[in-house]
């Protein structure tokens, strides 16, 4: 009666929120305070949306909660659902100010800085003079490259296979005593240590733009990026599952610099500058001692005639050659075959023995 | 060294010599290598197909099946220097070191001895060709008479000879490929690496159609001709493919009374003689394990 005299009638709903939590599946606790997962757990939920697309509107919360957003509500990000049922949601800005705090600075985190940089890079939706690209619409924004389930955990400390290690898991308990932190932290961390994707798999993201053949024609850019590296031993390599080898970053983006820095090629800060371009081949950990002859190797040769009059006549030769002499000696072989079914065969009259 | 009798006899049939312990050898060395090659080369030229990483595999992956390419490359080109350097060799002891002791050196005769080498392709090897196309094409029922060497086998040795020669050469910048740069501009990789991986493809589609076809597949020969072990061709096979070459050593031994008939067009499957009607025979599958008539192992 306590209750009834001090909270009135919300001491009953409290007894009642509380009661609904206990009895709630324990995996629900994750990210999902707001519950949205009542109705987004069903596989199959979908619509489709004005522009008659189908989107799927399921949330595996396995995946999700494996993901570097696993701690992240929804609303965190969705912001502009406030009640359920909710509107059609917006699509995330990833640049929102997150609830989480970062330890360092003490202050909301917000993925704000790398905004800054990619506003800076080659890929920026505005041009030199602050103008508008043409087509900036096609310019990646964040969600283009990045998709959580492709991270994946850091395999070092005697370990090769993937996957969060015990070991290392040991050094941080010493001094960080909630487990969940430690998990996280770790994942956060080393996802960003280590090369967080295989060359094939970060070829094969800048791939879907640059290997387009819309974008690269209204772009005009010079190569279709994607192939003419598969073209190349690296690439050959990434294909052949190598990890390695360079990707498309480890030449493009500056030393000590982030994916998020690249520049165009005629901007002296851009490693493909004339001036860099022999640093990037020259580095330790690659052809140490090359000459700046050696970077002018055409990473992204295409057989093209007009931009590669070279390797496009010196291929065509071998093309011709390959052809030349397999077609005609086939042809005998072929014959050969035929004429030992009709040996006595003849247009003419056998002449005498 | 060793002197190898022209015709050999075993069990009454007459093998005749064509290849000396050196060539096989260094056939055999030519083959394996360019089989190691060619299997831990066209995973990367192929990278992108279903089987490459599987066979990429095998060799070791990116970290092995590398070093086992260029160790491989490397023993073909010591073959090839080897090869080079004991045909000129021979050529300058046995032919122009004696033309020289006899005071008779010049440059023409120098020349005529260089164009007569055996390997080098001539009227006859035309002729050859074109009596073949009349053969094949149905305009007549006899096959040209070859000679020591015919055509295809000079065919068979020039290819993989300038095969090797680029794809060594190639190889060797692509592999050394810091040290060339100090040199040749950087643009030259790229016509390297075109010119290597595309000539090996041509070298390994045309030894593994046309080579394997002439020494393994076609009808005269399957499953193998064995020359390229033993360096002597049975009698049937030198009669079908060298009969020139075959009657002048026939006579060189004293054999006059043994040579076989010309071969006119290719026997039946079933070995009956040729017949004087123009039907084709017919051939029972039965017989043929028994069959004898083979054509010549062509080796290069």
């Amino acid at each position: 009666m306590r209750l009834k005299s001090r909270f009135g009638p919300f001491g009953y709903i409290g007894i009642f929120v509380l009661l609904t939590i206990y009895f709630m599946p324990a995996r629900v606790f994750g990210a999902d305070a707001g519950n949205c997962l009542v109705c987004h757990k069903y596989p199959g939920l979908s619509r489709v949306d004005e522009n008659g697309e189908m989107r799927l509107l399921f949330v595996n919360e396995e995946i999700h909660n494996k993901g570097v957003h696993g701690k992240v509500k929804c609303e965190g990000c969705h912001t502009d659902i406030t009640k359920i049922p909710h509107e059609p949601a917006k699509p995330v800005d990833c640049l929102v100010l997150c609830h989480i705090i970062e330890p360092t600075s003490e202050q909301k985190f917000s993925h704000k800085s790398v905004a800054t940089s990619l506003e800076d890079s080659v890929h920026s939706k505005k041009g030199k003079d602050g103008k508008e690209k043409p087509f900036s619409e096609d310019m990646p924004t964040c969600k283009d490259c990045h998709d959580d389930p492709l991270f994946r955990p850091l395999a070092f400390v005697k370990k090769v296979r993937p996957g969060v290690a015990e070991d290392a898991l040991g050094r941080c308990r010493v001094c960080h005593t909630q487990e969940e932190f430690i998990t996280r932290f770790y994942n956060h961390i080393t996802t960003r240590l280590h090369k967080s994707r295989s060359p094939l798999n970060i070829a094969e993201s800048c791939a879907r733009c640059h290997d387009d053949p819309e974008l690269v024609a209204r772009h005009n850019l010079s190569t279709s990026a994607g192939g003419s590296y598969g073209q190349t031993f690296h690439g050959k390599a990434a294909n052949l599952l190598d990890e390695s080898v360079p990707d498309c970053l480890d030449c493009h983006v500056p030393k000590g610099k982030s994916v998020h820095q690249m520049y165009e090629n005629k901007d002296p800060r851009a490693t493909t500058h004339k001036d860099n371009r022999g640093k990037i081949c020259n580095s330790v950990d690659c052809h140490p001692g090359a000459s700046a002859d050696f970077a002018n190797y055409k990473v992204h040769a295409e057989f093209d005639k007009k931009s590669n009059p070279v390797i496009y006549w010196f291929t065509t030769f071998f093309i011709v050659l390959t052809g030349g002499t397999l077609l005609p000696l086939m042809a005998i072989l072929f014959l050969d075959l035929l004429r030992r079914l009709f040996p006595n065969a003849s247009f003419s009259r056998r002449k005498e023995k | 060294m060793k002197r190898y009798p022209a015709i050999k006899r075993k069990d009454g049939k007459k093998y005749f010599f064509r290849f000396d312990l050196d060539q096989r050898i260094q056939h055999i060395i030519l083959a394996l290598t360019v089989i190691i090659l060619v299997l831990t080369g066209m995973p990367l030229k192929f990278s992108d197909a279903s089987w490459a990483p599987y066979l990429y595999t095998i060799f070791g992956g990116s970290k092995m099946a590398p070093t086992i390419h260029k160790i491989t490359g490397a023993i073909m080109l010591i073959l090839f220097v080897y090869h080079v350097i004991r045909v000129i060799s021979q050529i300058v002891t046995k032919q122009i070191l004696p033309l020289k002791k006899e005071g008779k050196m010049s440059v023409g005769r120098v020349s005529m001895i260089l164009v007569k080498q055996p390997m080098i392709p001539n009227m006859k090897d035309a002729y050859d060709i074109i009596g073949l196309m009349k053969y094949l094409l149905y305009f007549t029922t006899v096959r040209p008479d070859g000679d020591e060497f015919t055509w295809k086998e000079k065919f068979d040795y020039w290819a993989p000879f300038w095969g090797m020669f680029v794809i060594g050469l190639t190889g060797l910048v692509i592999w050394n490929k810091v040290l060339a740069t100090q040199v040749i501009p950087g643009e030259l990789i790229n016509l390297c690496l075109i010119a290597h991986s595309d000539e090996a493809l041509l070298a390994a589609l045309f030894l593994f159609i046309w080579h394997w076809y002439n020494v393994h597949f076609s009808t005269s020969v399957f499953p193998m001709g064995t020359v390229f072990l033993t360096g002597y061709l049975p009698e049937d096979l030198m009669a079908e493919e060298h009969y020139e070459h075959y009657v002048r050593v026939m006579k060189q031994e004293g054999l006059e009374d043994e040579i076989l008939p010309p071969h006119g067009g290719h026997k039946p499957f079933c070995g009956k003689p040729l017949s004087d009607e123009n039907s084709p025979s017919t051939t029972t599958d039965a017989e043929q394990p028994n069959d004898t008539m083979q054509q010549g192992g062509i080796s290069s």
